[in-house]
């Protein structure tokens, strides 16, 4: 892998890029409203997460989306773009995937100016698309030279990273455990990432009946500390 | 006795922080933003509720982005105080994800994605104001986020507050020491916590405010248009 499309890689999956990830708990908070996970159930929400719901979804979608690029087939782009809005049951999900693509978008202008953003810069000043993350993450990935199972890895990743921060905030974990559960993660982000590669766009979308419940009471919930 | 009338010390005053000249600020568009900082409790929503209403006088069209640690609080208090002066779907909360500074500093993403969708469906919207949660004095708002920001001190937290400086307190535009009124009941010397606050901020400004009384509000006001019209490239130059 070349050193310049690693290092965009991992400013991309750090901490401290502004991604907004730092205001979701992709679902977590609701669970743990409703006493439905513990320190010790945590993994395995996480594996499920992984699994059924973002490998599905996002990382599916970012896949997709990567390919498509690549070919620059960009009525594909928006049709994936489509079908994962549309498969967003919980609004908050979509409000979120929709906040943190445009700021990406904006940003990734800036930083990295590729033509593959560009395009799709123009595609969203059409209003073709909407500018769901991880679409945009697949546009600026791919504009970056990274393949598209790198560029999967690394969202999933953040992801991973972005869950068990909110977890450690939720007071479902502490510093060091939550060190294990993310490198706990790694098989199954391994799994999710081979299964989004093989998918069709009809197959985009999770299945999280439960986790979608959860989404419905949070957005409704009288206190949050995070927007998902 | 204090002239809440004045803003004391010039704003013009760059001792060293310079901001202007080492931040990459964003583009103008035309839309003043302005951040309001503060411990809790200090008083930032009652100064919103009490600023809309002049700013609204001054011909602005204002809209209100709160930052609730916790709950909707902020936000449903100020849609309940402005009710008939500024339409609840022009005031929108924001979750911070635990951490308020993070929110409004180190990754405004989402703050900016509010701003963005209200002046997507209120394109006649011109001044911004967002209400970080109630943090410390360490708390400090991006630069890509608001154009300027007021931190709101109050007399009950003592007179001791200008003292502990912070980033928070030295470096906003405009310091705000609120609940002038109760000062004498809270064992505050509201003169020492004035001369203080100027001697921190090395000459640039400080106002005192009353929220309830409207005392000092429209010295805030000023500031803020006066702030703006400096500005090289402002509102003029954005729908010029």
């Amino acid at each position: 892998m070349p050193i310049p499309a690693l290092l965009t890689g991992l400013q991309l999956t750090d901490s401290a890029f502004p991604s907004g990830y730092y205001t979701l708990s992709h679902g977590l908070e609701g669970f743990q409203q409703a006493r439905a996970v513990t320190p010790r159930s945590l993994p395995a929400l996480l594996h499920d997460l992984l699994r059924h719901s973002a490998g599905p979804s996002d990382a599916t979608a970012l896949a997709l989306a990567h390919r498509a690029v690549t070919t620059e087939d960009w009525a594909q782009v928006v049709a994936v773009e489509r079908r994962l809005h549309a498969t967003k049951l919980g609004r908050e999900a979509r409000q979120a995937a929709v906040r943190t693509g445009r700021q990406l978008l904006d940003l990734a202008d800036e930083v990295y100016a590729t033509p593959q953003i560009e395009r799709y810069r123009t595609l969203y000043r059409d209003g073709a698309v909407r500018g769901c993350q991880p679409v945009v993450a697949g546009v600026v990935h791919a504009g970056n030279g990274l393949t598209t199972r790198q560029a999967v890895t690394c969202e999933l990743f953040a992801f991973a990273a972005s869950f068990v921060g909110a977890a450690l905030r939720l007071r479902l974990t502490d510093h060091r455990r939550a060190q294990v559960v993310l490198h706990g993660a790694a098989p199954v982000i391994e799994e999710a990432v081979a299964a989004a590669l093989d998918r069709e766009l009809a197959d985009l979308g999770g299945c999280v009946p439960l986790a979608d419940v959860m989404a419905g009471r949070h957005e409704r919930a009288e206190a949050r500390l995070f927007a998902s | 006795m204090h002239d809440p009338t004045q803003v004391r010390g010039s704003h013009h005053h760059d001792h060293g922080h310079g901001h202007d000249d080492e931040f990459v600020r964003r583009p103008k568009d035309g839309v003043l933003r302005v951040g309001v900082a503060g411990p809790v409790g200090s008083g930032k929503t009652a100064l919103i509720e009490a600023l809309v209403p002049v700013l609204i006088g001054r011909g602005r069209t204002p809209a209100v982005i709160t930052n609730d640690i916790y709950t909707s609080e902020d936000a449903a208090h100020v849609r309940r105080t402005l009710d008939g002066i500024l339409a609840a779907d022009r005031i929108v909360g924001v979750e911070t994800g635990a951490c308020p500074h993070t929110a409004v500093r180190d990754d405004p993403t989402m703050n900016q994605a509010a701003a963005d969708e209200i002046l997507e469906r209120f394109p006649e919207v011109d001044t911004l104001l967002f209400e970080s949660g109630g943090d410390n004095l360490t708390l400090t708002f991006s630069p890509a986020l608001v154009d300027l920001f007021l931190f709101v001190l109050d007399t009950a937290e003592g007179d001791k507050m200008p003292r502990k400086r912070g980033p928070g307190i030295t470096e906003c535009e405009l310091l705000v020491i609120n609940k002038i009124d109760i000062a004498q009941y809270v064992r505050c010397d509201l003169a020492r916590m004035e001369s203080d606050a100027h001697q921190v901020r090395q000459g640039r400004p400080v106002v005192l405010t009353n929220s309830l009384t409207g005392e000092g509000l429209d010295t805030i006001a000023d500031f803020l248009l006066a702030h703006e019209a400096a500005q090289p490239s402002g509102r003029e130059a954005a729908s010029a």
